[in-house]
Formats: structure tokens, C-alpha cells, sequence
């Protein structure tokens, strides 16, 4: 698939920005201010529905906007075109102006696809995304949240029914455990009412646990190979490991139909427990992957330049499965990351761009990579808000 | 007036802490809503102020829940629950009273309502002793009683569907067949938003809950 237009209207640093754009690889060149991190993470909020860093919607909007109009709002729309045909896809983030005067604290977010208003859930996977980006480390030496947020992201832009069940739930979840604390404080009687929720928590928990565990075997597989081709040693190998937050009886069932029951066991033998702690134990929102490197945790013993090729690993992965479960290769965000890679590895890396459709690369050097490394790709310098073509004869 | 105390002094018997105090009380008004009420009221015309506790005395006199179906109404039993050309073997379960008018807009369904003022909701401290179930349990028992099913009408969204389930396994031992409203409600929606046709046929095609 490939970005066929893409405008962005009061995002972040960019007023208007409107580009037509073609299958190919572009490379797009701007200071550091420039806005090429919020370019690319625009196009993968048009992915995702979600800003690539965390933080309030609200600072998507430019600032000029939100000073100077009555009622600020970012607007991202892109045409894609994929296997399937093409679509139009729009994120809008609205300010909410509680006060006219007053400067808005919120924002709240609008989709459509094709100018019909949809739900966030109609809009994921309508355009596939896999973004390379420097604080990638941070899935593999952050906190368990980030792994499990890199595969909601990555899942969720796949498969629909896997979004449902995060969004259920995260609802049956926090539901949940309100009723902990309430029986809490009533000394733990009435586990009963808990039936209902746990009822849910089961059915959602176990197509999240079941769809989490059959993408990580994927992934591992793909990313161990990519691994050893980035190190150019058999020496040194990944390994990623699926950490399922739920106990050693329901794990032995992942690969089985009756997951659901036995989660649902495993919620109600832990009740009391549960009760006691005023929180759910178990769950796939107590997951966690672990990355080993020659067999040892790669947050701990790695060097950086190793969990730099597991991340890598993992998105080049990431591309694999997208396209082997689509048959359509995702558009490839690649956020200034090659300057900081060896020749071996920046050749991987550009060897998989040329297997798939579109792909946007951000540098600080107009000349790097090079025109010899990447024949064919096309140029654009951002500066002050605007994309302009550098022609061939441009460079030295 | 003065009787020595300062009206801004904080503390129980001070008008201001009371109003405060009395706005708190209300669902979803946390301490700095109820203060910044308590002072609007302050800033306002005296006429208004006594309009509003006008209309909040007159409310309280004037509507009061129905004994039997727990319905708003001015008088009890309300016109529904006395009107005896209504089916007496079904009582369709709503979460609030504007769901009633929704139903009988529909012209579908010619029993009888019971209204729970709410739905089971842990995260908003609400629990099934917080709804008036105690008070369907109460019909269902009483000796006289007709009613063979139970149709429950609870917005087809996670907390109407707790209800639901919470009342199919209350009432399934007392021999009742309790039925949901049929799928043709879009997931999320609310009773009170749905057009008559929907509503009409999630009703027609109403399925026993499981
Ligand atoms: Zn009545």
C-alpha cells in the first residue's frame, strides 16, 4: 500500500501542508526543528488513531491555532491506495473551548473514513504503518507497559477483533476492580457479583492472550533471523520470549479452544486474593515479552549496539508479518535512524525498504544516505513548514 | 442575621459550609463543584435563589416514585399500573424512567414497567442494592402476582448487560422467563435515542437470556 496524498492543517509546526505522493521511497531532508519526527508521526497517527508519544491530544494542535482561532483544531487526512483499492482517511483533534476566552485544557478526537464519521475502531488498519524510530530501545530497556503498548499497536493495525477485545477490556477491567474495593470495604462478601465481569474479562482476555502469543511466535521467529543477518554472526542470537501475565494452568492452554475457560477459572480461584489486593492479578494487562540476547536479558548484559539490532530486528519483523497477514507490505516510516547505523546494518534496513511499496525516510543530511545507496529515491527538503522536490543536479 | 458568627467561617452551622455541604451531596458533584455552586448561588438575585428552592421543594411534594413500578409520577399507583386493560404477565425492567416513554412510543408492548434508576456500575459506586431490585423482588413475590416474564430493557451496552445478567440469575430460581431486547440494537446505543422501529422490533424479537 502507499500514501497517495497527505495534508496536514494546524499539526503541531506545520499551518498547511498538502503533498501528492507515489509508490517509491522518499527521503526528506530538514534541520533539526523541522518538524520531520512530527511529519512521520502524523502519518502513523493516521494509522493508529494515537499519537506516537504519549501526552494530551491537545498538543497535536499548533499553537497559532489555538491562540488565534475561536475554536482550534488539527486536521490529518491522507488518500491511500491498497491492494483492496483506495480509500480517504481523516483524523481530526478538536479543542474543546469550555470558555470563549479561555484557553482549552482538552481535546477530543474525530475520524472518518472515505468523509463518512467512523469510529476510531473503522479507521485502524485502513492504513499499515511500521515506523523506525530512535527511542524503539525503549520497547526493549523500558518498563513492561511499552511492550505491551508496541503490541497493541502492531496487532491492533492487523486485526480488528484483537481492538475490540483491548477496548471491552480495558472497560471490564477497570469495572472490575471497583468491585474489588467495594467488596473490599464490605469485609468480601457478595463474590458472586463478580460472575458477570469475570464472565467478560475471560472472553476478551483470552482473544487477547491467544492473538498476543500467535503474533509474538511470528515475530520471534522472523526477528531472530534479521537478528543474526544485522549481527553477520552466528554467535550472537534473539530471542523474544511471550511472558503471559496469567498463571502457569492458563498458559498451558493458549494454544488450546478452552483458553477462555480456564482463564475464567483462574479469575475465580483468585477472587479472594483479588479481593483482599483490591485489584485484578491476572490478565493479559499484566503481560510482558522478554528479548534475550546469547540467552541473557537484553535490558541488563546487551551493549547499546545490540539492543539497537533487537529493535531493528523487531520492526523488520514487524513489516514481515504485516505483509504475510495482509498481502499487502505496510508503508515504512523510517525517523532519522540510519545516520547512527553501520554500512551492514543500513543496507538490511534498505534492502527490506525496497521490498515493500512507500517508504518515508527523515534525515538532517540532505546527502545521507547517499544517492549511490539509494538509487531511485526521491529527495524533498522540509523547511518552515513546506515540502519542496530537490532536483538531481542539486547535489554535488 | 448576626448573631456573632462570621457567615465565611468555616465550620457545620455556617449557612455557606451547609450549602456547600448540601451541593456535595449530590451524585457527581465533587467539593470544588459544590463550592464554586455554592458561590454562584451567593452572587445571584435573591429571586433566583428562591425559584430554585421553589422548584426543588415543589419537585420533591408534587412527583413522587410509584409504590409498584417505581416510575415518576404525581400520583401512586401511577396511570400504567391502575390502567386494567394492561397485560399484567410481563414487566419490562428499564434503567430510567424516560425509557417508558421510549417503549410506549412504540406501541409494542401493552404490560407493565418497573424502573431501576440506574444500572450496576462498580466504577460509579453503583451495586445491585442501589437500584430498586429490592422492590421487583417484592412484586414478584407478592401472592397476587401474574407476571410470567421478565423483559429486560437495559441500554445494550457492558453495564445494561451486567444488569441483565445480574437479574436472569436473580430471578431464573422464582420459575420467571427473563428475556433481553433482541440484537437489532446497535451496540452502545440508548433506549432513549432509539427510533420507534428499532426499538419496536428489538422488542418483537426478544430472546431469553442465557
Ligand atoms: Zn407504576
Amino acid at each position: 500500500m502507499h500514501l497517495a496524498h497527505l495534508a496536514l492543517t494546524d499539526v503541531r509546526s506545520f499551518r498547511h501542508l498538502a503533498i501528492d505522493l507515489a509508490p517509491g521511497i522518499y527521503v526528506i531532508a530538514g534541520e533539526n526543528a523541522a518538524g520531520k519526527t512530527n511529519l512521520l508521526e502524523s502519518v502513523a497517527m493516521l494509522a493508529t488513531t494515537k499519537g506516537v508519544r504519549s501526552g494530551p491530544d491537545l498538543d497535536l494542535i499548533s499553537w497559532q491555532a489555538v491562540v488565534e482561532d475561536p475554536l482550534p483544531a488539527a486536521r490529518l487526512e491522507a488518500d491511500v491506495e491498497t491492494a483492496a483499492g483506495k480509500r480517504s482517511l481523516e483524523v481530526a483533534v478538536i479543542a474543546q473551548v469550555a470558555v470563549a476566552g479561555v484557553p482549552p485544557t482538552r481535546a477530543g478526537k474525530r475520524f472518518r473514513v472515505n468523509g463518512v464519521a467512523r469510529r476510531a475502531t473503522d479507521l485502524i488498519g485502513q492504513l499499515r504503518v511500521v515506523m523506525f524510530a530512535a527511542d524503539d530501545l525503549a520497547i526493549i530497556d523500558g518498563p513492561p507497559v511499552n511492550r505491551r503498548r508496541y503490541l497493541d499497536l502492531t496487532i491492533s493495525q492487523l486485526d480488528p477483533a484483537y481492538l475490540r477485545a483491548l477496548q471491552r477490556y480495558a472497560r471490564v477491567l477497570e469495572q472490575r476492580n471497583s468491585l474489588l474495593r467495594r467488596l473490599q470495604e464490605r469485609g468480601g462478601r457478595g463474590l458472586d457479583q463478580l460472575d458477570f465481569w469475570d464472565d467478560e474479562l475471560a472472553a476478551a482476555g483470552a482473544l487477547i492472550l491467544a492473538r498476543r502469543a500467535e503474533s509474538v511466535r511470528a515475530l520471534a521467529r522472523d526477528a531472530a533471523d534479521r537478528y543474526a543477518e544485522l549481527a553477520a554472526t552466528t554467535e550472537e542470537t534473539l530471542e523474544i520470549r511471550y511472558l503471559p501475565g496469567v498463571p502457569a494452568s492458563v498458559q498451558e492452554a493458549l494454544r488450546e479452544h478452552d483458553l477462555q475457560a480456564h482463564l475464567r477459572a483462574a479469575l475465580e480461584a483468585g477472587r479472594v486474593e483479588d479481593v483482599r489486593r483490591g485489584m485484578s492479578r491476572i490478565g493479559p494487562h499484566r503481560d510482558d515479552l522478554s528479548f534475550l540476547i546469547s540467552g541473557h536479558p537484553a535490558g541488563m548484559t546487551s551493549s547499546r549496539g545490540q539492543q539497537r539490532s533487537a529493535a531493528l530486528a523487531l520492526r523488520l519483523a514487524e513489516v514481515a508479518l504485516s505483509t504475510r497477514r495482509t498481502g499487502d507490505p505496510p508503508v515504512l516510516l523510517l525517523d532519522d535512524i540510519l545516520s547512527e547505523l553501520d554500512p551492514r546494518r543500513r543496507e538490511r534496513i534498505l534492502h527490506v525498504a525496497y521490498g515493500v511499496d512507500q517508504v518515508l525516510i527523515t534525515t538532517p543530511d540532505e546527502d545521507r544516505p547517499s544517492r549511490e545507496e539509494l538509487p531511485g529515491a526521491l529527495r524533498m527538503r522540509l523547511f518552515e513548514g513546506a515540502l519542496t522536490p530537490i532536483a538531481p543536479f542539486e547535489a554535488g | 442575621m448576626n448573631d456573632g458568627r462570621d457567615p465565611f467561617l468555616p465550620g457545620a452551622s455556617s449557612p455557606i459550609a451547609r450549602l456547600v455541604e448540601a451541593f456535595h451531596r449530590l451524585p457527581g458533584i465533587g467539593p470544588k463543584s459544590a463550592q464554586r455552586l455554592a458561590y454562584h448561588i451567593l452572587r445571584t438575585q435573591e429571586a433566583e435563589a428562591q425559584e430554585l428552592a421553589d422548584a426543588l421543594i415543589e419537585v420533591k411534594r408534587s412527583i413522587v416514585f410509584c409504590q409498584q413500578c417505581q416510575n415518576l409520577t404525581s400520583r401512586t399507583p401511577c396511570e400504567i399500573c391502575t390502567d386494567a386493560s394492561r397485560d399484567r404477565h410481563s414487566i419490562c425492567v428499564v434503567e430510567e424512567p424516560l425509557d417508558v416513554l421510549a417503549i410506549e412510543r412504540t406501541n409494542g408492548f401493552h404490560g407493565l414497567y418497573h424502573v431501576l434508576h440506574g444500572v450496576i456500575s462498580p466504577s460509579d459506586g453503583v451495586g445491585p442494592e442501589d437500584l430498586k431490585i429490592g422492590e421487583l423482588l417484592a412484586r414478584l413475590r407478592d401472592v397476587e402476582t401474574e407476571v410470567s416474564e421478565i423483559i429486560v430493557a437495559t441500554n445494550p451496552n457492558l453495564e445494561g448487560e451486567a444488569t441483565a445478567m445480574y437479574l436472569a440469575r436473580l430471578l431464573r430460581p422464582l420459575g420467571i422467563r427473563v428475556t433481553r431486547l433482541a440484537r437489532g440494537l446497535p451496540a452502545g446505543a440508548d433506549l432513549e435515542y432509539a427510533d420507534d422501529v428499532t426499538l419496536g422490533r428489538a422488542l418483537e424479537f426478544r430472546q431469553e437470556v442465557q
